[in-house]
């Protein structure tokens, strides 16, 4: 992956605004090189916020949703580091409960289901 | 006509011509006659007296009649050819002397050249390396030009490869990126902005895109 743009999903990541989100799902998330979407699905589970955090847990093939086993581990791995599962646990019980897609319901279970283990 | 005619038989003897009578002469070649002339040699027996006749009269005399032998008994071809011989030593002769030395060809190049002063040598041979100089120094010019012209061409190539093999290194992006964080002046950091962050991203993207393309 470019330097560069390691550098600016870590800018981005570190701005607490909506927009720097926005950039991260527009750029980062509907990137076709992998190693762009695991660094910014880790990117935005870093951020640890409803909005982050719901675009990689809900949206298909984002996130624990990725085509991409790598992205899909690295993210669900992201998730159980974070320090405050909160508000991730809150997402994932919403989207086991009311998602519409089967598979999306079952990665969100799957999850919910290692950081009961972890 | 027979011998008989003559009036002498074969038994007849005839009389020696050479017999002579030691009591009549002494001189034994006094009838003898060479080509008219009798020898003044005295009688041989009666004290014998050497003439002193010159030997070199002698010789002239023996070598004439030789000569005058020789002359009759030659061929006339050989004639012709002794002829022709002095003949040709005569033309030659005759040139050599109504021709003056000096207007042989020979002669005459080597008096022109004697004659030349060292310093006109020298000056032929000073313009000689002066012309040779010029047409160096002109096909030196020529040629010179001619290869900056080639190098130029060569040069022009060589910055279209150079540009080539940038792209396909992508070296052409990174240096465009580099050009465009020094006319930024932002270093990537979290107080970057988010429009200048996407600005930024989007343009890593499209070099990205050109580099694939590439």
């Amino acid at each position: 992956m470019n330097k560069n743009v390691a550098e600016i999903i870590d800018a981005l990541a570190a701005h607490q605004d909506n927009a720097s989100i926005e950039v991260l799902e527009e750029l980062g998330t509907n990137s076709p090189d992998n190693e762009v979407r695991e660094y910014t699905s880790r990117a935005l589970v870093r951020k640890n916020v409803h909005d982050s955090l719901k675009i990689v847990i809900v949206n298909q093939g984002k996130g624990i949703n990725d085509l991409s086993p790598a992205v899909a581990m690295s993210t669900i791995n992201e998730i159980l580091s974070l320090k405050d599962k909160s508000e991730v646990i809150k997402i994932l019980d919403d989207t086991i409960n009311m998602h519409s897609d089967e598979a999306v319901r079952e990665n969100a279970r799957s999850v919910k289901s290692l950081l009961a283990l972890s | 006509m027979r011998i008989n005619n003559v009036g002498i038989t074969p038994n007849q003897k005839i009389a020696n011509p050479f017999k002579t009578s030691r009591n009549s002469t002494t001189n034994p070649f006094q009838n003898v006659n060479f080509e008219g002339n009798t020898l003044q040699f005295a009688d041989v027996f009666e004290g014998f007296q050497p003439q002193k006749t010159s030997k070199l009269k002698m010789i002239t005399s023996s070598v004439a009649g030789s000569m005058t032998k020789f002359r009759n008994s030659i061929t006339e071809p050989i004639v012709n050819f002794v002829k022709r011989i002095g003949e040709g030593l005569s033309n030659a002769w005759t040139y050599a002397k109504n021709t003056n030395v000096s207007d042989l060809a020979g002669v005459k190049a080597i008096n022109n050249a004697m004659s030349t002063d060292i310093v006109d040598i020298g000056k032929g041979i000073s313009n000689s390396i002066s012309g040779f100089g010029k047409g160096i120094s002109e096909k030196l010019n020529t040629d010179i030009s001619d290869i900056g012209k080639g190098l130029s061409k060569k040069m022009a190539f060589l910055n279209t490869d150079v540009t080539d093999i940038g792209k396909s290194l992508g070296l052409a992006e990174k240096w465009n990126s580099l050009i465009s964080k020094i006319h930024s002046g932002n270093k990537i950091t979290k107080d970057t902005s988010v429009e200048d962050l996407k600005a930024m991203w989007e343009n890593e993207i499209k070099l990205a895109e050109e580099r694939e393309a590439a």
